[in-house]
């Protein structure tokens, strides 16, 4: 079977100038200075990939590389060196957030949304009750998003994601933050995906969420591969690291 | 990167970003999309108080020409500054998801056009009211606006990327405005300015697209062809240079936002 993610030899650097020049002058005035910045090796050289309908979570400390993975497979950056191969469609879920808008409301931000992660308008309003009732939020649809308390923007931008339907769900921390019946929705969700054959990257702390649910895990240090393979085997390693 | 979105519906996103981008620029005014009308007929007021009533020039139809000439810089300069800061003010959807990073200069661009449209179509209003008549070469018009539209979308592309990066852009750019305003002939009359600076004040393609248009719809004959042909050749190389630069930096500016 074809995997539906694959990652050969990935490598992303950043360039982290000492000190930030945001205006022309600063950056004339340093031509004949030596150019002053480190590389930061935010993954290094990281091959792995992600069969169709598996569970798939990444673990890491912090400063890792877990992040700008996700946002290197969600098309967000783009490799610095090697090749990712993402054979769906993607729905990403990083920084806590969707890219809402504070200033419309609940309603118009669910329907930029869907559209802008590849829906139609009519595909997005079939699944609007739909989201709307996932997320709880049927008495605040009207009213803008600024109004919202962090639990409700998060809530409604994680049923977007889970809801509009497609192939693969890339999550960053996101179900640290709802309330425990919230989160149990997830759970019981993430069971229905496994059915229909989705596939979800999960990047979380909560190693207890990635044993119950992943099949496979990444755990990778400083941006290296430290290990990848059966959850459990995984996971132990990490523990002990 | 393969296909990451389900379908190839970019026109739709395209015209939901338009949307957007158009009812959040008035949003929280209570007279909301009339500003897009009410802007550029104030200004015209103030000029046309000061040119025609206390300076007294004498100009056939100078209402009209200060107008048209009025709603088309109007549109050049708040476009551009809209393409311009599409960056910084989009920056949490674009830091979060994929899309064609183009759609969403475009999408400003495109919601500036469609107070251009409402401008023009009050003006035409204005234009019959003042007892001018309908004529074929209005039909020619339309081919300006889009010239002008290109222009505004070539600049913002360009300058859109840029100003992730220097912050000075936009100042410059409204300096730039600015001066545009009064070295075009938007105020005044082309033929107060003498004969030997026209070549100059053609370099700007806004001139030409400025006086094509009164010419076609004010004078009712058709504007100089070879004037068109070098606004519309500049303004090509203005948007493949301003795509070019965009394809290439426009991942990397993501990268600090």
């Amino acid at each position: 079977m074809m995997p539906i993610i694959e990652v050969q030899n990935l490598s992303k650097n950043f360039r982290i100038p000492k000190d930030k020049k945001y205006s022309i002058k600063a950056n004339i005035a340093d031509i004949f200075r030596r150019k002053d910045y480190e590389i930061l090796e935010a993954v290094n050289d990281l091959s792995f990939s992600v069969d169709k309908g598996e569970f798939f979570g990444i673990v890491g400390k912090n400063g890792s590389g877990k992040s700008t993975l996700l946002k290197i497979l969600a098309n967000i950056y783009k490799p610095t060196e090697g090749n990712v191969n993402v054979n769906g469609s993607i729905a990403p879920f990083v920084e806590l957030g969707v890219g809402f808008h504070p200033d419309l409301t609940g309603r118009e931000n669910t329907f930029l949304n869907g559209t802008i992660l590849g829906l139609s308008r009519k595909e997005v309003a079939e699944k609007y009750s739909e989201i709307v009732k996932f997320a709880e939020l049927e008495r605040f649809m009207d009213q803008k998003i600024r109004n919202y308390s962090s639990g409700m923007w998060v809530r409604l931008a994680f049923s977007i994601a889970m809801l509009v339907g497609t192939d693969i769900l890339l999550l960053d921390e996101v179900l640290s933050v709802g309330d425990k019946d919230f989160q149990e929705k997830c759970f019981d969700k993430f069971k229905e995906f496994k059915e229909e054959e989705r596939t979800v990257l999960l990047v979380t702390h909560h190693l207890g969420q990635v044993r119950k649910f992943c099949d496979k895990v990444l755990f990778l240090d400083r941006g290296k591969l430290a290990a990848v393979g059966e959850t459990n085997e995984i996971l132990d390693k990490y523990i002990n690291f | 990167m393969s296909k990451i979105r389900r379908s190839n519906n970019y026109f739709e996103l395209l015209w939901v970003l338009a949307k957007t981008d158009f009812k959040l620029r008035y949003q929280g005014s209570v007279l909301g999309y009339l500003w897009s009308l009410l802007k550029p007929f104030l200004m015209f007021v103030v000029l046309y108080v000061v040119f025609s009533v206390f300076m007294r020039w004498e100009i056939a139809h100078y209402q009209l020409y200060l107008l048209l000439g009025i709603i088309i810089w109007n549109f050049f300069a708040e476009g551009t500054m809209a393409g311009l800061n599409t960056f910084l003010t989009k920056s949490e959807v674009m830091k979060k998801i994929y899309f064609p990073r183009i759609l969403i200069v475009l999408a400003s661009t495109i919601s500036a056009f469609i107070s251009l449209l409402l401008n023009v179509l009050v003006f035409l209003l204005i234009y019959l009211f003042s007892g001018m008549d309908l004529h074929a070469w209005m039909l020619f018009f339309p081919v300006y606006l889009i010239l002008i539209y290109l222009f505004v979308v070539g600049i913002s592309l360009f300058l859109s990327v840029l100003q992730v990066k220097y912050r000075d852009v936009e100042q410059i750019w409204e300096v730039l405005l600015q001066a545009g305003f009064f070295i075009t002939p938007i105020i005044y009359p082309l033929m107060m300015v003498p004969e030997k600076y026209w070549f100059y004040l053609f370099l700007n393609p806004v001139t030409g697209i400025i006086q094509y248009s009164r010419k076609l719809i004010i004078e009712q004959s058709l504007p100089s062809l070879s004037g068109t042909l070098y606004v519309f050749l500049f303004i090509v190389f203005v948007v493949v240079f301003g795509y070019w630069v965009f394809n290439k930096l426009s991942y990397k500016v993501i990268e600090e936002l």
